[in-house]
């Protein structure tokens, strides 16, 4: 918790250089996993291609229970995107951190509230741009006045409120289960009574850790078209 | 100072999330209780809706850590 972070200033810009590694690392293992599963495809898919196809399925689901397939079939491709890397980025956190002389280096990335916030601003941008590329300009401002007009300052609010509560529960769900990690790995290193009595709860939590990463990316997914679909298309 | 503050915050919203956790899971329970082949899409819905009662206290976790930290 009171580790400090490699920032590193180039140009007048200050770079947290554990966040460019893990970013890095989170890229490659997804576009890894991406470009395996679609190497030789097959008619009957087995393997790996099995698996990505199953991903782009689940993903087809979240549309579909959100908007018509028409209107939403162009963000396919988006949902799988955000559902693999949010996945990866929680994951890669869970297995070790490494600290070299008290500045942390590798966590996931989604525990850093730049990133979190980032992912999620980009998402509440991109439902604005699809929103007014959809329908126009008069229709996409009509909008806000619908279905009162007296509801208008709320609609403002709930925008920003979209955005801070989508990006803050990415974060907070996985820097305090990183934190829980390192006080039961913390626990466990501090001699014999310590393994004894934190060898179970960390199993525990580390299994639980999978589940709320899990959780965490299909709940950013499913909100991000949530989301859209209230921009793109005209209920009322 | 700072302590009590974590203290507060934690509690609270350990207390709100357990509440809110609690109603869902009932409901969410009942529902499948009533009708069992709608488990599939109930349980579902039951994710959705803890992901999003768990965010606040989630967040109040987070600011916890902060003021224990300073």
């Amino acid at each position: 918790m009171d580790h400090k972070a490699p920032i590193h200033e180039f140009f007048g810009l200050s770079f947290n250089l554990s966040n460019v590694l893990m970013i890095t690392v989170a890229s490659i293992i997804v576009f890894i996993i991406a470009v395996l599963g679609a190497r030789t495809l097959a008619m009957k898919p087995t393997g790996m291609q099995n698996f990505v196809e199953w991903i782009i399925d689940f993903v087809k689901g979240i549309i579909g229970s959100n908007m018509d397939w028409k209107t939403g079939g162009r963000f396919l491709f988006l949902g799988a995107t955000l559902l693999m890397y949010i996945f990866v980025s929680n994951m890669l956190g869970l297995p070790f951190a490494v600290v070299v002389d008290h500045t942390l280096w590798w966590k996931s990335p989604t525990a850093d509230p730049g990133i979190a916030l980032t992912l999620a601003a980009m998402v509440v941008v991109l439902t604005h741009y699809y929103g007014i590329k959809m329908k126009g300009v008069a229709e996409y401002g009509r909008d806000y006045f619908r279905p009162l007009p007296l509801l208008f300052p709320l609609k403002i609010i709930e925008e920003f409120a979209n955005t801070l509560t989508l990006g803050l529960r990415l974060y907070g769900n996985i820097f305090a289960g990183e934190i829980l990690l390192g006080l039961l790995a913390g626990l466990s290193a501090s001699g014999v009574f310590g393994i004894l009595g934190g060898a179970i709860p960390m199993l525990l939590w580390q299994g639980f850790s999978l589940f709320v990463g899990t959780i965490q990316a299909f709940i950013f997914t499913m909100l991000t078209m949530v989301y859209m679909a209230h921009k793109v298309t005209k209920d009322h | 100072m700072n302590l009590i503050a974590a203290a507060i915050a934690i509690g609270l919203g350990a207390l709100g999330a357990g509440i809110g956790n609690g109603l869902i899971v009932s409901r969410t329970v009942e529902g499948v209780a009533r009708q069992p082949e709608a488990q599939g899409k109930l349980q579902t819905i039951m994710f959705i809706g803890v992901a999003l009662v768990e965010a606040l206290p989630i967040i109040a976790v987070v600011m916890a850590f902060i003021f224990q930290g300073q």
